[in-house]
């Protein structure tokens, strides 16, 4: 067999403390479907981000045809001929298809005169192709998600892409737009693309792949031609480690019911009919894939996006959460999943971090109190054990553990009845990892409800008392803790387990 | 260091917050504005009513800066707020203009008494603010567009009023004495300017209002995760400045004896130079009161000292000499602030630019 179109060998990179991609090997040939597998967080999109040149990698080697390539840009990936095709289109929604198309295509100067005839023609000649029926005039901010999903394919073919990475391409299309899709991946491997194919849908894998290889915790646990492979086998590969971290785990038994949701639903967010309860002292886990709908649902509870479906009752009190003021005067706290942007203020000291949802109580006559703030937050820093120069230090300048540590006590000192967490150990090292998971357990020791939403699976299954799992907007199952993660993925991937 | 013999446990942090304290913002502030006045004291010759030549650093003249920068001084102690929240205010200018107007027709043409009068031209003045607020926290439209739109609305309202041609003066001299006698020593109006800055300054920096402020100029979207009620502290942030611009129409009324529709106009614009030269950031989050009294004050002298200069007042350009030095003292300030972020970009690219030249290989 000829070198292979792609080859990456013993691919290295870390973020900080977390390593992302620990000596990946992965190959392409030309008219292939290659499809990659993985958890989230197991290195997929790091891999996507080496090969599109987006970030550099820290060892390891790519090669293009055989020839060895260093100092990957985007441009230069680009140039080479790779693609990619990410789940958001980046097209200019205010440009029309035919300029779209030219601006990634064109090199011309600005002072070139603009062959529109031309332009139109070559863009009709690539959606014809690919069997879009789109007019090149038309305003991209009118096309449907699938459709400037096209227009980026058309882009990858008008490019001369030997390499095409779709990332979840099919996430957003119907049954129908699916099929389209598929003929025209089918297309391109018909005319020699290598095509790198991103999916949590186990059967399109299959309609569509000709090999695929599973990603875990940033290594390569093999790669199988999909005729040797079925998808309980697929499955073991993604979960199929040993639990290789110890979680804390309860001593007591959990109490009454805290938190009792009936049929919750949200249109705007797309959760529906979500029913569950969360007792004092338990710690509930949300499982299931990205755009599951657990982050929306956390949205519903705080009060971000109002229910307009079902019954939410606190401690026996049914509560219309309109607001998060309402959420917070009702005892639901909530840290947000986007901690640089939702969760702490990077600008402001610690000690003001922490206190920022306390004002009434700390500051009854709304005049600041800036000794007993002071004191709370040292309190606070102490308590969680915050590695930090002092509580007048601002939140950027501490680690990413630590501002979690932030965010958690900034809701800590509200006295919340229900404490939900998103993604708490997200980017955070594995020392801190465990330091937060202690803290979560003794809080539920302490009588607090909570509501952990983690992709990480050992996470949610090591920590969790009950995991709920969510798919497509609604909890599909719920599972007992400490369940085998090969049941938890396949209520997740929506396979009939 | 008697700082230090207080807090002997936190000595060196004490010792760092005096160096900070005396590269802040603030204090380099403080020096331009010595520095003015020195320059004026020496450089600066002017006429008294009896035609005899005065030099700046006189009482009189000191009073007189004061006098005049109280209207602009009001605006830009109403603006802070709202710069600080990220947001901005471009109607305030009119909205003095109009609540002037009003002020006069209430006295005169409704034969209000001045009490009553300029209490109801503060809740009109509010009122005001709150149409912007509306707008603004309701709607979620940019304030930069709300107040533009405002700011012609207002104006062009009083203008209506007026035709055009109406102006309101034989205030009584009761009223006149705000605008134009002494009381207790400073200029009656100076008064009023200093307790509506120390009203500001405490709601600013002592109170969970300002912690609002600035929560929601540095992260609006982290100020509502944290569950503080984001839209009813950007309401208040513009009603405030509405009263506050109410404030310095009455000010501003008693101290010309004239009520006109074009009163205050481009008044926004010097208010929201001398809360920017302040210190305050533009984008949000940042600022203080001391500042923008500075930067006020810096502006004021920079205007007062120009018109008394030999040359300025041989050439008569008192105007133009004054909009050319506050632009260039504004510029000069942005760029002092900038610079240093700047050069250390410029380094850093440098570093890198240097690390990528090896180029690709096939």
């Amino acid at each position: 067999m000829s070198s292979p179109l792609l080859a990456l060998r013993q691919l290295v990179k870390n973020y900080g403390g977390v390593r992302a991609l620990r000596g990946v090997d992965f190959d392409l040939h030309a008219g292939e479907v290659h499809a990659l597998l993985g958890e989230n967080g197991a290195g997929k999109s790091t891999l996507i981000k080496i090969v599109t040149g987006a970030h550099a990698p820290d060892g390891g080697t790519i090669s293009l045809a055989g020839q060895p390539v260093a100092n990957l840009t985007p441009a230069s990936a680009r140039a080479l001929g790779i693609a990619c095709i990410y789940q958001q289109p980046a097209l200019f929604p205010d440009l029309t298809v035919a300029e779209n198309l030219a601006l990634r295509l064109d090199a011309t100067s600005a002072h070139a005169r603009v062959d529109w005839t031309a332009r139109r023609a070559r863009t009709t000649a690539l959606l014809d192709r690919i069997g879009a029926a789109i007019a090149p005039d038309t305003e991209v901010r009118a096309l449907s998600m699938p459709e400037q999903q096209l227009v980026e394919i058309a882009c990858a073919l008008g490019s001369g892409a030997r390499i095409v990475i779709m990332d979840e391409p099919t996430a957003s299309l119907t049954q129908k737009e699916q099929h389209l899709l598929y003929a025209v991946v089918r297309d391109l491997r018909k005319n020699g693309v290598g095509v790198i194919y991103i999916s949590h849908r186990l059967e399109e894998i299959f309609a569509l792949a000709d090999r695929v290889t599973v990603l875990r915790d940033g290594q390569s646990v093999g790669t199988h031609a999909v005729g040797d492979i079925n998808e309980a086998g697929l499955i073991r590969l993604m979960v199929g480690r040993e639990v290789a971290q110890i979680y804390p785990t309860a001593e007591s038994a959990p109490g009454a019911p805290v938190l009792s949701l009936r049929g919750v639903g949200c249109t705007a967010s797309g959760v529906h009919d979500v029913s569950f309860d969360v007792r004092a002292g338990e710690i509930f886990g949300l499982g299931g894939l990205v755009g599951a709908g657990r982050t929306e649902l956390a949205r519903i509870l705080f009060g971000l996006t109002p229910a307009d479906s079902g019954q939410i009752t606190l401690a026996g009190e049914t509560l219309h959460l309109r607001s998060p003021q309402d959420a917070v005067a009702h005892g639901i706290a909530y840290v947000p999943e986007d901690r640089r942007r939702h969760g702490v203020v990077l600008e402001l000291p610690i000690a003001q971090n922490i206190t920022m949802a306390v004002h009434r109580k700390l500051f009854p006559t709304t005049w600041l109190r800036f000794g007993a703030e002071r004191a709370l937050a040292l309190d606070y820093i102490r308590d969680l054990a915050v590695k930090c120069a002092g509580p007048d230090a601002p939140g950027g300048s501490l680690s990413g553990g630590n501002q979690q540590k932030i965010a958690l006590a900034r809701w800590l000192a509200t006295r919340p009845k229900l404490l939900i967490l998103d993604e708490p150990t997200q980017g955070v090292d594995i020392g801190a990892k465990s330091e937060i998971h202690k803290i979560i357990r003794r809080l539920a020791q302490e009588g607090l409800a909570v509501i952990l939403i983690s992709s990480d699976l050992p996470e949610v299954i090591g920590m969790s008392d009950r995991i709920g799992v969510m798919a497509h907007g609604t909890l599909r199952a719920i599972l007992p803790g400490g369940s085998d993660p090969h049941t938890v993925m396949a209520a997740a991937l929506g396979t009939a387990a | 260091m008697s700082t230090a013999a207080h807090a002997p446990a936190s000595s060196n942090r004490y010792r760092r917050d005096w160096r900070a304290l005396l590269t802040r913002h603030e204090m380099l502030l403080l020096y331009v504005l010595i520095a003015e006045w020195l320059f004026f004291y020496f450089a600066g010759t002017s006429t008294n009513r009896r035609g005899i030549i005065v030099g700046f650093g006189t009482w009189d003249r000191q009073f007189d800066i004061l006098r005049h920068s109280c209207e602009i001084g009001l605006l830009a102690l109403a603006l802070t707020p709202v710069i600080i929240t990220a947001g901005i205010d471009l109607s305030v200018g009119s909205l003095l203009g109009l609540c002037a107007i009003l002020f006069g027709k209430l006295w005169h043409d409704a034969g209000l008494s001045i009490p009553v009068a300029i209490g109801l031209t503060l809740g009109i003045g509010a009122l005001a603010g709150a149409l912007n607020a509306i707008l603004i926290t309701a709607l979620r439209l940019p304030p930069l567009i709300v107040t533009l739109g405002t700011y012609s609305l207002f104006r062009g309202l009083a203008e209506a009023i007026t035709r055009g041609s109406i102006t309101y003066t034989d205030f009584p001299e009761a009223f006149l004495f705000i605008g134009q006698e002494r009381w207790l020593g400073l200029p009656t109006q100076a008064w009023v300017f200093l307790s509506v800055a120390l009203a500001i300054g405490l709601l600013v920096h002592r109170t969970t209002y300002g912690r609002a402020f600035r929560t929601i100029g540095l992260a609006p979207e982290g100020a509502r995760y944290a569950g503080l009620p984001v839209e009813r502290r950007l309401a208040l942030v513009y009603v405030l400045a509405g009263l506050i611009a109410a404030i310095a129409a009455i000010i501003y009324t008693a101290r010309l004896g004239q009520a006109k529709a074009d009163a205050g106009s481009g008044y926004e614009l010097f208010a929201i130079t001398a809360v920017v030269l302040g210190g305050t950031s533009i984008f949000g989050g940042k600022g203080t009161i001391p500042g923008t009294l500075l930067g006020v004050a810096a502006i004021a002298v920079l205007k007062n000292g120009l018109a008394c200069l030999p040359v300025v007042m041989r050439l008569n350009a008192a105007e133009e000499m004054s909009g050319l030095f506050t632009g260039a003292l504004l510029l000069a300030a942005l760029t002092a602030s900038v610079l240093p972020k700047i050069l250390s970009n410029l380094r850093s690219r440098r570093h890198t630019a240097t690390q990528s030249t090896s180029t690709l290989s096939p």
